[in-house]
């Protein structure tokens, strides 16, 4: 892939105003306030922003790494949502044949067992399943391969930025047993695509923000998940028989 | 642990790949006795995080650090030279896309090296000498020891990781995706695009890849007689 991961010139706000990247992205927000505040002196026995956000009551020795993982682990599990729902739902739509029909089952499976992996560890604290918008990749062979090889490529660099950032040895090993199926993934579609699987001897780390970002940039996810308690009466059909 | 073993005494595809999978085999074991234990609740956290091997972990360190990343050099020593006689050998010749595999994987190798060697500087360990047993000679044997060795490698760097002081895993982490990514694309080379023995020959052939220690890598590569000093 040469650089088709776009690092946006969008904002999230634009995009992305009641969304689950937000979220996310608030999460990593309130993380760096925090250390800011920490650093600075100003900082008590709590973390403000993320652990609000998360809920967590932080008030113990190493609660800021153990916010700082959950903070990782709800950005995954976004990701692992996002994919998830891209390939269950190529899996319906797209007319998809040969290997990458093959390829498409396998690796939804994979994405949605990470889903419920990552949600088991993270219990009460786990973001709602944001709500998606693929944009017609997902009915189409040609767009619906092209997407799954970026988004595979964005994975393995998302869950290799964010290792060493991981307190908890439990979370880490976890993460890095993602880490490589998502690379396989990678190289799997890159190869049916007829790319280069391995272009790089070494491959490059993105940063949490750098992944939101483009993220955002697809426009991809286009809310949280809500349960809507007002009914529509015109997207109702009216029985007049 | 076995002696290693000769590899021409034994069946010519599955030697190898018997004798490195023996780690493979014993996790995956645990992984599947864990995931019953838990009562078939294969994801309720248990794959993911209680099933996951035991790690031994000392804390991490710069002198730690340099104990694994002469691991990793050996292992990367190991893929290099693989490839590098493969490609030299023209047993490969006969498949240009087996030998375009061979030729960008052996050009990763020999740079992963290089990257250690310079990590390591004056503490790295001094190159071994091996004996691949034939399989750089015939495309056949050379296909299933690809295989094996770069699942072998990427389990071997995932079991390391946890133990790696944070800049040293974050270098790391560069490389074995790469691993995985050799992995999935010989394993493609191999099996695709019919899979006959699915799920076990696909590119990403679990949901989660598994970790090896050291000590069940060592034996590993131990059984395959391939590093002669």
């Amino acid at each position: 892939m040469e650089n088709n991961v776009k690092t946006g010139t969008l904002s999230l706000d634009v995009l992305d105003v009641d969304g689950a990247i937000r979220e996310t992205a608030a999460a990593v927000a309130g993380d760096t306030r925090a250390r800011f505040l920490a650093k600075a002196g100003l900082l008590g026995g709590g973390l403000v922003g993320s652990s609000a956000l998360l809920g967590l009551n932080p008030a113990t020795a190493g609660a800021q790494s153990a916010t700082r993982d959950i903070a990782i682990l709800n950005y995954a599990l976004t990701l692992e949502y996002l994919e998830a729902a891209f390939y269950t739902e190529a899996e319906e739509m797209a007319p998809l044949s040969g290997e990458l029909a093959l390829f498409t089952r396998v690796v939804a499976k994979h994405e949605r067992d990470h889903v419920k992996a990552l949600k088991a560890v993270l219990g009460s604290k786990a973001v709602k399943r944001p709500r998606f918008n693929f944009r017609g990749t997902t009915e189409d062979a040609a767009a619906f391969a092209a997407t799954a090889q970026v988004l595979e490529d964005t994975g393995v660099a998302a869950y290799k930025g964010q290792a060493p950032r991981i307190k908890s040895n439990a979370i880490l090993a976890a993460a890095l047993a993602i880490h490589t199926v998502e690379a396989r993934h990678a190289s799997w579609i890159r190869d049916i695509n007829g790319e280069d699987p391995a272009p790089t001897a070494f491959d490059e780390a993105l940063s949490m923000r750098e992944v939101l970002e483009a993220v955002a940039a697809t426009r991809f996810i286009v809310a949280p998940r809500r349960r809507r308690r007002r009914r529509r009466p015109q997207q109702t059909p009216t029985f007049t028989g | 642990m076995s002696e290693p073993l000769t590899l021409d005494l034994l069946d010519k595809d599955g030697a190898i790949r018997e004798a490195l999978d023996e780690g493979m085999q014993s996790t995956r074991a645990q992984l599947f006795r864990r995931s019953i234990i838990g009562g078939g609740t294969f994801l309720a956290g248990g794959l993911l995080i209680g099933g996951l091997p035991k790690i031994a972990l000392g804390a991490p360190s710069a002198k730690q650090d340099v104990e694994i990343l002469n691991f990793a050099l050996l292992l990367e020593y190991l893929e290099s030279e693989f490839y590098i006689r493969a490609v030299d050998s023209g047993a490969l010749n006969g498949d240009a896309r087996l030998l375009g595999f061979a030729r960008t994987v052996r050009d990763h190798e020999v740079a992963h090296v290089n990257f250690l060697l310079s990590a390591l500087g004056d503490a790295a360990n001094p190159k071994p000498t091996f004996d691949f047993k034939g399989t750089t000679e015939d495309a056949s044997m050379f296909r299933a020891t690809a295989i094996v060795l770069e699942d072998t490698g990427v389990a071997a760097y995932n079991g390391q990781g946890p133990r790696l002081t944070k800049g040293t895993l974050a270098a790391a982490a560069q490389i074995v995706s790469v691993e995985a990514r050799h992995a999935a694309w010989i394993r493609r080379i191999v099996a695709g695009p019919g899979y006959p023995n699915r799920p076990g020959d696909y590119p990403a052939p679990a949901v989660l890849d598994k970790a090896l220690t050291k000590a069940q890598v060592e034996a590993a590569v131990g059984r395959t007689g391939f590093i002669t000093g």
